[in-house]
């Protein structure tokens, strides 16, 4: 009688149905709560979307989405060469960190080390990985000048006028020559790289833009001077100078890249790389270990399971962390800012492999510190223009995931 | 059983997956000949209308003050010569200078003339270059249109009430005469260029800040509106946004030490220099050796004759002509050096028609 606590012996069916009432209520109470709580954030998002649409949508137009940053006419501003940029650098980051990431995560889960050594290794990735999803984008940027911008100046420090860095391909030096005919230029192939400059004396031979061989005369100050615009644009003043210019292929490639938008897409690949090892790591370690098993026990080797069980099962996981990767890389402004710099006014996308871009957070944060309103109206339609193309980007992804998992079951 | 399932959608799969990844990547490869692709089209379109081959690269990086004026002359001259292309970044004066010296850029913009430091690191790596000045910069310093009691500024009443903690609380504190109420401050963040100019002037070269008081913004419409909100307010910034909200606010007379006559920030007060010391001059700074390459000649040439019709459009005061003429004598002539810095390797200040003189020239 005694082992039996006071309450159950003394209870009384009011004091039962008012305990059990009260405790509902908290229940309530608390749901209420949740409610409100997952409310908040659902209402600061559609403060902040018609907020930055009824500042924007005034300056939604064909202009936008098709034309550069101007600075004299800037209601006809538009923002064309960040979306090309913005879709080249993430291109960039998508294709380097979605092979890494996912190889490291399979690596992490699916070698199980054998011996000290190969543990160690482990747990020193591991470690490290979970340390670089939290460090802000900023550090990855300062890391991406050094190793991707100068690449530790280990294949010389590219310099106007007098070095270009290891070029391996894709390039033509041509020395660039003023005609008599103003802003007519006519070019000669160069044949030693290391002479940036050269005077021209004597009569000589050279190219037009389009590689057409031309013979070009010289004029020598206070001897008449051709009148003709056709002679003209053959004849250069004696002692011209010709200086460097390089005409790139798209597939122009140098040692460092410089402040290229393929830096900034390998910088981006280094910030997203841990969030994706991470969410490939989970989605892995969902998949049940039965069906490993199974595969090994038939006989399959690691690398047949992995391929044909493993990453199959951990796909949608694997996607869904990607995109959520990928919508965090087309955002970064901070380290592109450092890696890039804020040239905003480039006109055109990027056209070779190491040529700038600009993307369209810079585009954004530059636009929004303009004194002109007009500017500040232009950052609040660029948001637009970035959330509809994150929103599509993410779509297709989805789609695709969606296809896969169907294709699956 | 189990293997029959899985094991046959498992190749689909795999080329999927390799599907997905060469999509990505031939998407890529044909946004690389897009872009070029639109490139030359555009090219060939306004090369029709100019009929100039010129083609190059020019490089240009340092205050993001000069980077309108600089954009502005860039995108007219690329009408004429589409073919060259102009990179126009904004890091900073002092950033600027710094990839000047290690020969990373051609031009260097500036919002002050050169340091005696980083002259000297630019004849170290053997940098030498062209100073040209290129436009006004002006500071407005704001009160509101009922403020009746304030008519004429002195640097050292502005210090009273920018600088330090124990600065002026109530504008009596500052003028005995003045009204008993509380000063309110408006001023831009401190990370712009212009609050660095305006603790400089009020300040001096000391390491002090300005009080810390004061409302801070970046955004310059709350600046504007937090003055025009209250007859006790003050605040300062860029003149170019002052002559966008004339309707709102008034601008105080600052009295110009050298003179003590009190001058209002007029576009001309500004270019005489009688607006005094709250205006500044901007510079390019242009490497020599980039110079024989025709590219970057015509462009400085071009950024001269036009850059003070450009940068009024952008909201900046133009240099009187013969400032302007000075500077193009100095590229003409390639007279290399800075007018700045004085044989003992100080720092020049002044009005820019003073000192910008070919005898302050110093290589």
């Amino acid at each position: 009688m005694s082992s039996i606590p006071d309450a159950i012996v003394n209870q009384d069916a009011k004091f039962l149905t008012d305990n059990a009432k009260r405790r509902k209520r908290l229940s309530l109470w608390f749901y209420f709560l949740c409610v409100a709580i997952a409310l908040i954030s659902v209402v600061i998002l559609i403060v902040l979307m018609v907020s930055i649409w009824s500042q924007g949508q005034s300056r939604l137009s064909t202009d936008l989405l098709t034309r550069a940053h101007s600075e004299l006419e800037i209601e006809r501003s538009g923002m064309w060469p960040a979306i090309l940029g913005s879709l080249f650098v993430c291109g960039t980051c998508a294709v380097v960190a979605l092979p890494l990431g996912v190889g490291t995560a399979v690596f992490l889960e699916e070698f199980q080390p054998t011996n000290k050594l190969l543990r160690w290794i482990h747990g020193f990735v591991q470690l490290n990985i979970s340390n670089l999803a939290g460090v802000p984008s900023i550090v990855y940027g300062l890391l991406g000048l050094t190793v991707f911008v100068y690449m530790f100046n280990v294949f010389g420090q590219i310099r106007v006028n007098e070095s270009a860095g290891m070029e391996i391909m894709g390039y033509k030096h041509f020395y660039q020559v003023l005609t008599l005919e103003p802003g007519h230029v006519v070019f000669v192939p160069q044949s030693d790289p290391t002479k940036r400059q050269t005077t021209f004396d004597e009569p000589f031979q050279a190219v037009d833009p389009d590689g057409n061989p031309i013979k070009i005369s010289i004029w020598t100050p206070g001897t008449p001077k051709p009148s003709d615009p056709a002679i003209r644009r053959q004849t250069v003043r004696a002692g011209a100078i010709g200086g460097t210019i390089t005409e790139r292929n798209w597939y122009y490639f140098r040692l460092p890249f410089d402040k290229s938008f393929l830096s900034g897409g390998l910088t981006l690949a280094l910030v997203i790389l841990p969030i994706i090892i991470i969410s490939s790591q989970e989605s892995l370690r969902g998949v049940p270990s039965s069906l490993r098993e199974a595969s090994m026990g038939l006989g399959a080797t690691t690398w047949q399971t992995v391929r044909d069980v493993c990453l199959p099962a951990a796909l949608p996981g694997i996607m869904t962390g990607s995109i959520l990767a990928m919508g965090r890389a087309i955002g970064e402004a901070a380290p592109i800012l450092v890696v890039m710099g804020a040239a905003v006014a480039k006109s055109s996308g990027p056209k070779h492999l190491m040529d700038d871009a600009v993307t369209m957070p810079v585009l954004i944060f530059n636009w929004a510190g303009r004194q002109q309103d007009e500017f500040k109206e232009l950052s609040a339609a660029a948001i637009i223009v970035l959330l509809v193309i994150l929103l599509l980007l993410n779509s297709t992804a989805i789609y695709i995931r969606h296809h896969v998992q169907k294709a699956q079951s | 059983m189990f293997l029959q399932i899985t094991s046959r959608p498992m190749p689909l799969n795999r080329k999927r997956a390799i599907g997905c990844f060469a999509l990505v990547s031939s998407l890529l490869v044909g946004m690389v000949g897009c872009g070029s692709k639109t490139e030359t089209s555009t090219t060939e379109s306004s090369g029709a209308v100019a009929a100039s081959n010129l083609t190059g690269t020019i490089k240009i990086n340092g205050s993001s003050t000069v980077q309108p004026i600089a954009n502005a002359v860039k995108e007219e001259f690329a009408k004429l010569y589409p073919d060259v292309t102009v990179s126009v970044d904004g890091k900073g004066t002092g950033n600027g200078f710094k990839l000047f010296q290690d020969k990373e850029t051609d031009i260097s913009d500036a919002s002050r003339p050169i340091k005696p430091g980083e002259f000297e690191a630019c004849k170290e790596n053997g940098v030498a270059f062209i100073e040209i000045p290129v436009a006004y910069d002006g500071l407005t310093i704001v009160i509101h249109p009922k403020n009746d009691w304030v008519d004429t500024l002195t640097v050292d009443q502005l210090k009273k009430i920018f600088v330090g903690p124990d600065a002026a609380k109530k504008w009596s504190d500052v003028d005995p005469s003045w009204p008993n109420e509380t000063i309110e401050i408006f001023a831009p963040g401190t990370g712009s260029g212009t609050y660095d100019y305006f603790r400089e002037v009020v300040i001096g070269k000391s390491e002090d800040a300005l009080r810390n008081d004061m409302n801070l913004s970046e955004d310059d419409n709350v600046l504007v509106n937090g003055v025009a909100g209250n007859p006790y307010a003050i605040g300062f910034f860029g003149v170019a946004y002052y002559e966008e909200s004339k309707d709102k606010l008034k601008a105080a007379k600052i009295v110009n030490p050298k003179d003590e006559k009190a001058y209002l920030p007029t576009p001309e007060n500004i270019a005489s220099g009688a607006y005094a010391p709250f205006s500044r001059p901007l510079f390019i700074y242009v490497s020599t050796a980039s110079l024989p390459r025709a590219e970057v000649a015509t462009f400085v040439s071009y950024f001269l004759e036009n850059a003070p019709s450009l940068c009024e459009r952008v909201g900046y005061v133009r240099l009187p002509d013969e400032i302007m003429q000075r500077g193009m004598k100095n590229l003409d002539e390639e007279n290399a050096g800075t007018h700045y810095i004085d044989a003992e390797g100080n720092s020049r200040s002044g009005a820019v028609a003073d000192i910008y003189q070919p005898e302050n020239l110093i290589k």
